[in-house]
């Protein structure tokens, strides 16, 4: 369960990551599976791939008035351009999650900041397309908003049956490494 | 293709798309005809519709342009069909004839106008008084405002029991922010449900003249082909249906088409109110500008002032008993929207002097803040 009553994050790359589905599933989870609130929303380039892509999930024990973020809390990072673009955003005392291959390490004394290859595992198990995945994987780790097996299942939801095996794989790897780094907070 | 009746309506807890959830509120009420032409930010219904209505049965037409999907949806609502179409802002310029037609013919049918700024995305309010008066010719209008992803669903259902009740095109006046927000709804079963049907002639062919309404001003509606002799002009017609100049025929149709809606206020008209037992200041607000607006009343309430907030679910007609009521119990009425100040003529109107009107207004694509609206209710505190 959440630990916060409510927790504002903001997910941040380039288009072809699966930037936006990693919100949604986190979301989908968390409403459908763990009974919370959620806002969801998302900008990005026209680009199908490259262009600047972020989303942003607000998750909630309460019903959400306005759907705003003006402080994030949580910030997921996956590539140098929107990380830069974002982390003024980033609260005091928040947390920066960053795939250390794709964003170099800011320089922020006041928050958390946690390294999750994510690229460099999701490569090693067949495809760093799923980095996504290892991302959210860990952010369940970080979070303990949804059981593992709940996030799992809402994962089968959404990816098509040819990459699942792989998707999921991902996840698990990245809620591995959270356990590992025995990491956790918001 | 035969109906799946459990495809219809996605009993349970989703996280859902604002546009999608328009699908399935329509779907839940059973619309079974869409026609839309492409056009952001409303695409997600046209897409969505397209991949659901074949699930149920329906049809989907994507149309060369607004005024066939308009037209495409009048025609199949005369046949029988529960119909929809959806469009944002520019292309809502180019259904005001179809509207008119549907207006004039009394043609129940459901349009959802996701609001935006010209050519961009970006969130506004700036249609409020188009939809009201987009289209020429005296008539009414039924303008329907949900704040969130749940009201979408709901609302898009109350749309279409309303149309086929008054005969009339109704209206869901989408914006940006809702439409492409993602947020926790949750879809009943489906006898919860509460569907309206249009009334049917209860005389044979022989016997029927299509526009002789009933105490209640809303003549019933035979499909095509079900054997009743009906002629659809948006010219001014007598009870038979055929076009008459006679300005006492005219003048009729137009108050029977107007004292439908006037005289049903109270099934029409639905708002909320928050706080406003002990209020001296409201807030009035509509469609997403609500949330942050009771956001800043529920701080304004932690810093001890007595604000409330009225919030209009139905747009037009203009809730006036309730914003009349609103203005002798309060001091100051803010007039909340995402325009540079429309809606606060209607509450300046029906205030009549009352009370103080202080417009606090935005289009810069984004809705208020809390804080912003705070701002305003600490000032005239």
């Amino acid at each position: 369960m959440m630990r916060q009553d409510r927790v504002a994050l903001q997910f941040c790359g380039f288009g072809g990551q699966g930037i936006v589905l990693l919100s949604v599933v986190l979301g989908t989870a968390a409403v459908t599976r763990a009974g919370l609130y959620a806002v969801q929303t998302q900008s990005y380039g026209s680009e199908a791939r490259g262009g600047e892509c972020q989303a942003e999930l607000i998750l909630s024990k309460d019903p959400i008035r306005a759907p705003l973020i003006d402080r994030v809390d949580i910030l997921v990072a996956m590539s140098q351009l929107a990380l830069n673009r974002y982390l003024g955003r980033l609260r005091a005392g928040g947390t920066l999650i960053i795939d250390p291959e794709l964003v170099q390490v800011p320089d922020r004394a006041d928050v958390r900041i946690l390294l999750v290859p994510a690229t460099e595992i999701a490569s090693r198990i067949g495809g760093r397309i799923a980095a996504n995945m290892v991302m959210l994987g860990f952010l369940q780790g970080v979070m303990g908003v949804v059981s593992e097996e709940d996030l799992l299942d809402t994962i089968r939801d959404h990816v098509p049956h040819k990459y699942l095996e792989l998707n999921l794989e991902a996840a698990r790897q990245g809620i591995a490494l959270a356990r590992a780094q025995r990491v956790q907070g918001e | 293709m035969p109906q799946v009746p459990n495809r219809r309506v996605l009993t349970g807890t989703h996280f859902m798309l604002g546009n999608h959830a328009v699908v399935e509120g329509a779907l839940a009420a059973g619309c079974d005809f869409f026609a839309g032409y492409p056009i952001t930010p409303a695409n997600e219904i046209s897409e969505h519709m397209a991949r659901r209505l074949p699930e149920v049965g329906g049809k989907f037409l994507q149309g060369e342009d607004e005024l066939c999907s308009i037209f495409a949806v009048t025609g199949a609502a005369l046949a029988g069909a529960r119909a929809m179409t959806a469009t944002a802002s520019a292309g809502y310029n180019y259904m005001q004839e179809g509207l008119e037609y549907a207006i004039a013919a009394e043609i129940p049918c459901v349009i959802v106008d996701v609001q935006r700024c010209r050519g961009e995305n970006f969130a506004t309010q700036a249609d409020v008084m188009q939809m009201r008066w987009g289209p020429s010719g005296d008539h009414e209008m039924i303008v329907l405002a949900p704040s969130s992803v749940q009201e979408l669903f709901d609302t898009t259902i109350r749309a279409f029991n309303l149309a086929e009740k008054y005969r009339m095109p109704v209206i869901v006046m989408s914006e940006t922010t809702i439409a492409l927000m993602r947020e926790r709804l949750v879809i009943p079963r489906p006898e919860e449900i509460e569907i309206v049907h249009r009334a049917k002639p209860s005389v044979p062919p022989e016997e029927f003249l299509p526009f002789q309404a009933g105490p209640d001003g809303v003549p019933p509606l035979p499909a095509f082909g079900e054997g009743y002799r009906v002629l659809y002009s948006l010219n001014p017609h007598d009870e038979r249906g055929s076009i008459h100049w006679d300005p006492d025929v005219f003048e009729a149709m137009y108050r029977r088409i107007t004292h439908k809606i006037t005289t049903h206020y109270d099934d029409i008209v639905r708002t909320e109110s928050f706080y406003l037992d002990d209020a001296r200041i409201g807030v009035v607000a509509y469609g997403s500008e609500c949330r942050s607006a009771l956001e800043a009343v529920e701080l304004a309430r932690a810093k001890g002032i007595r604000a409330g907030m009225l919030k209009l679910a139905t747009v037009w007609p203009v809730p006036e008993r309730e914003i009349a009521s609103l203005a002798r119990q309060c001091a100051t009425i803010l007039a909340v929207e995402m325009n540079l100040g429309k809606y606060a003529r209607e509450i300046e109107r029906v205030a009549c002097g009352t009370c103080q009107v202080v417009r606090v207004t935005k289009n810069r694509g984004v809705i208020h803040t809390p804080g912003e609206i705070l701002e305003a209710i600490e000032a005239h505190a």
